[in-house]
């Protein structure tokens, strides 16, 4: 990875994707200057500068839609560095392609007071190309009982609340929050997933957990609680967005929700569109990840309701867990999955036409950004550039090389993905990718 | 064969194969020798995780009875989740020179981890709630032994299917071998999706008991419950309980197993357990002759793989 600052940089012959730039599907040359877009044309026009001094970087094609957004991964930091800090994080986001990236409060201390929320912005320095933007607690100590201060936290910057990984188990609790948040007009992000349903449970219900003999979590601890969610958003009014649907009988109770004209979105993670249980066959920790790979039939409905706009976003899933937390006996090791530098390629290579579709690429670009009210950064001229140039014939293999991330805990982990991010842009920066 | 981790990836000639040499083997254990030099030049550990009176005993016997060199570890799962890894524990004894390891561990694939992760040749001696692969084969050899053959026979397991690994590893076993199997029980104790495995489900006992040829009833595992699955040990003996009377009432002879140890009085009576129906010791006797044939199919294939490299 290079990174340099995005000034005097021309790209040549760039297939420019944004629906709402003019340029929209064209292919182009694009001039950057002080880390802004200078000019924009077609291929088979001159430039109308001097582009002497220029570095040109030939895009031969490939490419280029506003910076990849992630709602949601676990950085680990403060409290679990060894996993991944804030800048291997970053790190990993740069490489994986996304610009942006909303962090989830389950760290130690949880994000869940004005000077953590300034702990994560003061990452946002000059010479990082990702911004960070923090989701605060909802619950102290995301134990789902007392409420944290909200209405301070988003003064200090948290973009939305949620209590990331738990679940918001206590009814009155959400209730309060839906109600709360409504003159802010703040998302509230949940995980659907009923605790008691799902005790001790290590991956999905199904045929794959009985041949194993492991206590399974049932795709029914998921759609309880997305039932319950709704009627309480039905109740309470305000807005609720559903992290990381798993499982495919959650998806008609959020698409009548919505036609039903309730605020209410949904996410997916480019894990749970890729892999099945049937991938635990060997008990491999990298997949043990909550919610749980569900099987494919859960699979294949995910990816229809994202056609369909039932689900809005795809994020990444990232979960660091060092060696220590997953090279163990598999009811011993810890849920989660890195997924910030395998999630286009991943993705790409299970869907590869599907997914460079304007609606699909939006779901990890404006999507993400519309939900959190963050500024849609647009491939025109006169814009700062905030970009994702992308490659997706490009075979790569997930290795040591590939993954910046502090930990390893790859399903992917030594297989060969097709379609990878080759450069990105944002905050006056210019990153060429490994 | 270079472990035996379970029964779902063994396949039916293999099964088969263990079943003649363990004849082979009881004939040996009634011999007034009972001592054969086969695994003369060969350390087995036997690592347990888990308690275990019996099958410790049943495997350790075995390799006496091969002339095999054998130490024991035991230790408990929490003790050492806190301490040094399953990996280190078992690398520290593999670095002694072991050949073989017999190993019962609380989790589920421990086995397997191992085998995954050292040289040593892998028995798998229980995984948490997965396999018993040597009790459904000792299970099934005594089924064949008692009634001339497996296939055909129906057979039900009873009892706490759900944290049962002897279950999983019954299942597999007389399945493969052309057996009809039903499972029965409480239905919190039954996995959901068990059917998918060919098996039906009943949740009467005395239904059960009038179908099928063999019952093989396992024990109530409390223990390995760390969440309530049923009221009370009352209840279930009261209504899953067998009794003698019950056996004597279907006026069929019927194959009573347990894999012991039996709490008697609640998923079997004293009277049951002790009745002509029971082939209970049997199982225990043929559980060392199964257990012989398994070390010796595995040193078996560890001699061929020696003459390779040599």
């Amino acid at each position: 990875m290079r990174i340099i600052p995005a000034n005097q940089i021309l790209i040549q012959n760039v297939l420019l994707i944004d629906p709402f730039s003019p340029w929209h599907r064209q292919y182009v040359n694009l001039a950057l200057e002080q880390g802004y877009i200078c000019q924009v044309s077609p291929v088979e026009q001159d430039l109308q500068i001097s582009l002497q001094n220029f570095r040109i970087f030939p895009a031969n094609g490939l490419s280029m839609t506003i910076g990849w957004f992630d709602l949601g991964a676990h950085f680990q930091d403060p409290g679990n560095e060894h996993k991944e800090t804030l800048t291997s994080g970053c790190q990993a986001a740069t490489q994986g392609g996304f610009t942006e990236v909303a962090l989830l409060p389950n760290t130690q201390p949880v994000i869940a007071h004005k000077q953590e929320v300034a702990y994560i912005l003061q990452h946002n320095q000059p010479s990082q190309i990702v911004k960070v933007h923090p989701l605060a607690a909802v619950t102290q100590d995301t134990a789902g009982k007392e409420l944290t201060e909200m209405i301070d936290l988003i003064h200090a910057g948290a973009v939305g609340f949620t209590d990331g990984s738990k679940p918001l188990w206590n009814t009155d609790i959400l209730l309060k929050t839906l109600q709360y948040l409504q003159p802010w007009d703040a998302l509230l992000l949940n995980r659907p997933e009923d605790t008691w349903l799902a005790q001790l449970g290590q991956m999905h219900e199904g045929i794959q957990s009985t041949f194993l003999g492991l206590k399974g979590i049932p795709a029914l601890a998921e759609t309880l609680m997305v039932e319950r969610d709704i009627n309480l958003l039905r109740y309470a009014g305000g807005k609720l967005h559903f992290t990381q649907i798993s499982a495919s009988d959650s998806l008609p109770l959020i698409a009548q929700a919505k036609q039903a004209g309730l605020s209410v979105s949904a996410d997916v993670s480019a894990l749970h569109l890729t892999l099945t249980d049937e991938n635990l066959h060997q008990l491999d920790t990298a997949c043990k990840i909550s919610p749980p790979l569900r099987s494919h039939i859960d699979r294949e409905a995910l990816w229809q309701a994202l056609a369909n706009h039932t689900l809005d976003v795809i994020c990444s899933g990232h979960h660091p867990q060092d060696e220590e937390s997953k090279n163990l006996e598999f009811d011993l090791a810890d849920f989660g999955a890195i997924g910030l530098e395998t999630f286009f390629g991943s993705l790409n290579t299970y869907a590869p036409q599907w997914l460079l579709e304007d609606a699909m690429l939006a779901k990890f670009t404006s999507a993400p950004r519309q939900l959190l009210r963050q500024p849609l950064p647009a491939l025109r001229e006169g814009e700062k550039a905030n970009f994702t140039l992308f490659d997706p014939q490009k075979i790569w293999t997930v290795n040591e090389q590939t993954i910046f991330s502090r930990s390893k805990n790859s399903p992917f982990w030594g297989q060969q993905l097709q379609g990878k991010a080759v450069a990105v842009c944002h905050n006056g920066l210019w990153a060429e990718l490994d | 064969m270079k472990h035996l981790l379970g029964i779902q990836t063994l396949d039916k000639t293999t099964i088969e194969l263990i079943f003649e040499t363990a004849t082979e083997f009881k004939n040996v254990l009634n011999r007034p020798i009972k001592k054969v030099p086969s695994l003369r030049d060969i350390t087995v550990a036997n690592i347990f995780f888990e308690n275990s009176t019996r099958t410790r005993l049943s495997f350790e016997l075995a390799e006496k009875r091969l002339s095999a060199d054998v130490v024991n570890f035991t230790a408990s799962s929490s003790s050492v989740k806190k301490g040094e890894t399953l990996l280190d524990t078992v690398n520290n004894i593999l670095a002694m020179k072991v050949d073989m390891v017999v190993m019962r561990h609380a989790s589920v694939g421990a086995a397997q981890f191992i085998a995954d992760r050292t040289a040593a040749q892998v028995i798998n001696a229980g995984d948490g709630t997965h396999e018993h692969p040597t009790q459904g084969l000792l299970d099934a050899f005594s089924v064949r032994e008692k009634l001339g053959e497996v296939a055909g026979k129906k057979i039900a397991i009873i009892g706490d299917i759900m944290h049962s690994r002897v279950a999983l590893s019954n299942i597999f076993t007389f399945l493969k071998l052309g057996a009809e199997v039903r499972v029965c029980g409480p239905a919190t104790l039954i996995p959901r999706h068990i059917a998918a495995l060919g098996v039906s489900v009943s949740h009467q006992v005395q239904e059960t008991l009038a179908w099928c040829d063999v019952a093989n009833v396992l024990r109530i595992q409390l223990e390995r419950q760390q969440i309530k699955y049923f009221p009370s040990l009352r209840e279930y003996a009261a209504y899953f309980g067998i009794t003698k009377a019950m056996l004597d009432n279907l006026n069929k002879p019927i194959v009573l197993m347990h894999p012991g140890p039996v709490n008697r009085g609640i998923e079997l009576s004293s009277d049951a357990a002790d009745s002509p129906h029971s082939i209970i010791l049997d199982q225990v006797e043929n559980g060392v002759a199964v257990r012989m044939a398994v070390l010796y199919l595995m040193a078996q294939y560890r001699d061929k793989i020696l003459a390779v490299s040599a």
